[in-house]
Formats: structure tokens, sequence, C-alpha cells
């Protein structure tokens, strides 16, 4: 017999699998933003963003969580010990990493031109950026940014190593309690629903504005 | 206090491009010790040959290229002195591309609003009536909320005229502001800037459009090779240039313009 108790108890475990990635999505921009602008506008630190994406696109996400979670949570129980934060803050500053290569991207195909013409009109290289490209660099960038969030969603998944109930987890402990692996399945379905939507209408709503705009 | 709007002495500038083989570098002299005073009210017009250097002289002037030597002044300001606010002033100077340049993301009113919020930092209300102002000046005021991508050729380029004049900057500088346009659009910035000129704007043009100079502007610059050749009132140019180099010139844009 299914039990929707089970169900409902599954699914109580999307808000922290939601604000898992949304946090870390977050973290990611607001590192992921300054990095690329650095890296293609400050030529003499650029090798530091370079090195700074290899260590975190090269590192298993599980191996800095475990590292900081068990190595520094011990000296430093406010903030590592915190299994919510270690994974927040690892994944964010993995997103960080990717974020920066998609944003250069962007910055890249947007060219000078816009830039000069905000120093034309007596803005600061900082205020430019701020007011005339970032607008911009977010809007040729909803591809990449949909299929990062998506990653961000599975990679939530990893909390599972420091015993956060989140979806992954509550399946997997309905699958003991019942013996069922229906479960699993159901939160494959979850984690489909979660991702797609998303994806989606982020590239679509991209793809109208850039046409609007003429990107 | 100096008489000048504008001032440029002895400036110089070479850049470089990569040649055909790698590691290739030519040297291109584009600005050659070029010295020119503007004064207010002014409407002095640039022309040459293209790949002469007229375009990096004006963005020298702007300081959007900064030059190699010699200084450049605005007013009592040496734009060339290290330490000087380069966006401050630069606030004070129009700049119209040839490529227009318009800021994508912005609708019209926008593009015209940004610089009087974000430079000169005018209260909302205050920077939307300037805004206002100066795209009633250049006649786009029915499709002030469309983006860039939605506009003409002519009305794009008339947004970036309203865009430079509405900081009401001391001079500006305007960088071959038709020769990216169809020619039927042009007649339409031509008009704009005719009726700036009849305002008593200070304007430096690089262009080609020899009824407007002919018309509008007080003294006519020939440039080649970074130098300034010879500078003279329209009439002189269009009558009898005293270099050959810009006798040749003339009677080959003239032929042109007039085939």
């Amino acid at each position: 017999m299914f039990d929707w108790n089970h169900l409902i108890f599954l699914l109580e475990g999307v808000p922290l699998t939601l604000s898992i990635s949304l946090i870390s999505f977050l973290v990611g921009i607001a590192i992921g933003l300054p990095l690329a602008f650095t890296r293609v506008y400050e030529k003499e630190i650029s090798f530091v963003v370079d090195i700074y994406e290899k260590v975190f696109r090269g590192i298993p996400e599980i191996v800095l969580m475990l590292l900081f979670f068990f190595g520094l949570g011990p000296f430093f129980p406010t903030p590592f010990n915190n299994a919510f934060f270690v994974v927040c803050f690892v994944l964010g500053l993995r997103s960080a990493a990717n974020q920066s290569q998609i944003y250069r991207g962007a910055i890249r195909g947007i060219g000078d031109e816009q830039m000069i013409a905000g120093t034309s009109v007596g803005l600061s290289k900082w205020r430019s950026i701020w007011h005339i490209m970032v607008p911009q660099v977010f809007t040729f960038s909803t591809a990449g940014l949909g299929s990062e969030y998506a990653l961000l969603i599975k990679d939530s998944a990893y909390v599972y190593v420091l015993a956060l109930l989140d979806v992954t987890r509550r399946a997997d402990q309905l699958r003991f309690s019942t013996g069922d692996y229906i479960w699993y399945i159901i939160a494959a379905i979850i984690y489909i629903a979660l991702t797609f939507p998303i994806a989606f209408s982020l590239d679509k709503w991209g793809n109208r504005r850039k046409k609007k705009i003429g990107l | 206090m100096t008489d000048y709007v504008m001032e440029a002495k002895h400036v110089f500038k070479t850049y470089r491009i990569k040649g055909e083989k790698k590691g290739d570098v030519k040297v291109v002299d584009a600005v050659k010790d070029v010295s020119l005073q503007i004064r207010k009210g002014d409407i002095k017009l640039i022309f040459g040959p293209s790949g002469s250097g007229k375009s990096t002289f004006l963005r020298c002037m702007a300081m959007l290229d900064i030059p190699d030597s010699g200084e450049i002044w605005l007013g009592d300001e040496c734009l060339t002195k290290p330490g000087v606010d380069l966006n401050k002033a630069r606030a004070r100077i129009g700049f119209v591309f040839q490529h227009i340049y318009l800021f994508k993301h912005l609708t019209v009113i926008g593009n015209v609003e940004l610089a009087l919020r974000q430079v000169l930092k005018m209260p909302k209300e205050d920077a939307r009536k300037r805004a206002m102002a100066a795209l009633k000046e250049v006649k786009v005021t029915d499709c002030i909320n469309k983006y860039p991508a939605q506009l003409s050729g002519g009305q794009a380029q008339r947004v970036g005229i309203a865009r430079a004049i509405a900081r009401q900057p001391d001079i500006i500088l305007l960088d071959e502001p038709t020769s990216a346009l169809d020619p039927e659009l042009t007649g339409e910035v031509i008009d704009t800037l005719r009726d700036l000129a009849h305002e008593g704007t200070t304007m430096l043009i690089v262009s080609h459009e020899m009824p407007f100079a002919q018309e509008v502007a007080e003294e006519m610059i020939f440039y080649d090779e970074g130098h300034i050749i010879e500078t003279g009132p329209p009439s002189l140019f269009f009558n009898a240039p005293n270099t050959d180099r810009a006798k040749q010139f003339m009677t080959r844009i003239i032929n042109r313009t007039t085939r």
C-alpha cells in the first residue's frame, strides 16, 4: 500500500534542496562576476582568476566539503561545523569558477564598444561595468546560467554525506524503512521537475530579450 | 583664463597592429605633432583620407585614447597631466561615434538619462526633463521607449547626438557621424547637426560631408598621415587649396559627390 505520508516526508526535503542550490547560485554570482571582469579588464592580476578557476573546477566538491566540515569544523565551529553552510559555501565557490567562465565569454562577445561608450559619457570603468556591462552580460549568459543552475540542483545532493535531510537522503531513508526502491525513482522525478522548468524558462526569457536588444 | 574651449598641443600617438606573420608588429604613427585650438562657438571640420589618423586624434582629444606625448587642454585644465580626474573631464565633452555605440540594453530615454543620473547625479525628474529636451532637439520624441536595435540608423545616430548634448558639454566631438549610415539616412543627421550649428554649439567634426562643411564650418582642416597639412576656411578648399595633396583630395571627393 502506498503511504502518502511517505511522499510528504520526501517532499519536505524540497525546500532544503532548493535553498542550497539557490544560495550557492547567488554566491556564485557574487564571486563569479568580479572574477570574470577582473580576468578580462585587469590583465596584471588575471592569473589569480585562472588559478582560482583551475582549483575549484579541478577538485571534487565532496573532497572540499569533507575537508571544510571535518578539517576546519573542529577548529572553527562557526561557521564550518554547520553542514548547510559548508555545502552552500563549497558549491558557491565551485559555481563561481563556472560562472566566471560563462560571464567571460559574454564580456568578450559584447566587445569593447559598450565600455568605450560608457567612458565617453563620463562613467568610470567600474561604473560602466555595473551600469552597462553587467545587465548585458546576464542577458547574454542565460543559456549557460540555466545549465549552471541545473547543475547546482543536482549537486545539492552532496549534502547526503553531511547527513542533512534533503530529497536524496529522505529517499534513502524511505528505501531503508520500506524496502522499496520506488523512492529513488520518485526522487529522480522531483529533481527533473526542479531543474528543467527553471533552465527552460531562463533560456526562453534570455532569447526573447536578446532578440529585442539585438545582442 | 584661456580663450580656448579646447586645445591640443603637440600631440603624438602611435599604435601597434599585428602583422600577418606571428610576432610581426607594425607601428602606425596616427598623430604626429598635432596642435589645434578651438574657441567657444567654433565649428571646425577635419577631413582627409581614411587611415590617416583623424579618428585617433579625435579620440585623443576626448582622452578615450591617451596620447603618447603632448598636451590636451579643456578650458583651464590640462587633461594629460597625471592625477587628473578624466571621468569628470569627459563628462564635459560630448562624443558621437561613427558606429553610434548606443547602450543596447537601455531604451532611447535610458540612453540619454544614464549619464545625467550617474555622472551629473541629477534627480530623476530633472534628468528626465533634460533628456526629453535633448531628444526634442534631435527630433526623436516618438520612440523614447524603443531599444536601439529597433531604431533606424538615422534615428539611432540622432539619439547618439542627444546622448552627447544632454550633459550640455563644453564641446562636442563627432567622429564621422554619417559615414556608417545608408545614404538616404544621412540627411536627417546632417539636419540635426545644422540645427546645433545655428545654436552656436562648439563642435569638432571629422566628416566628408562637403556641402555641410561649406555651409557651417568656420575652418576646415585637411589631415593626412598623422599631420595637419592645411587649414583654412571652406572657400579656400573649394576654390584653390595651397597644397597639392589637398588639391588632389578635394578633386577626388567633389567628383565623387557630384557623380
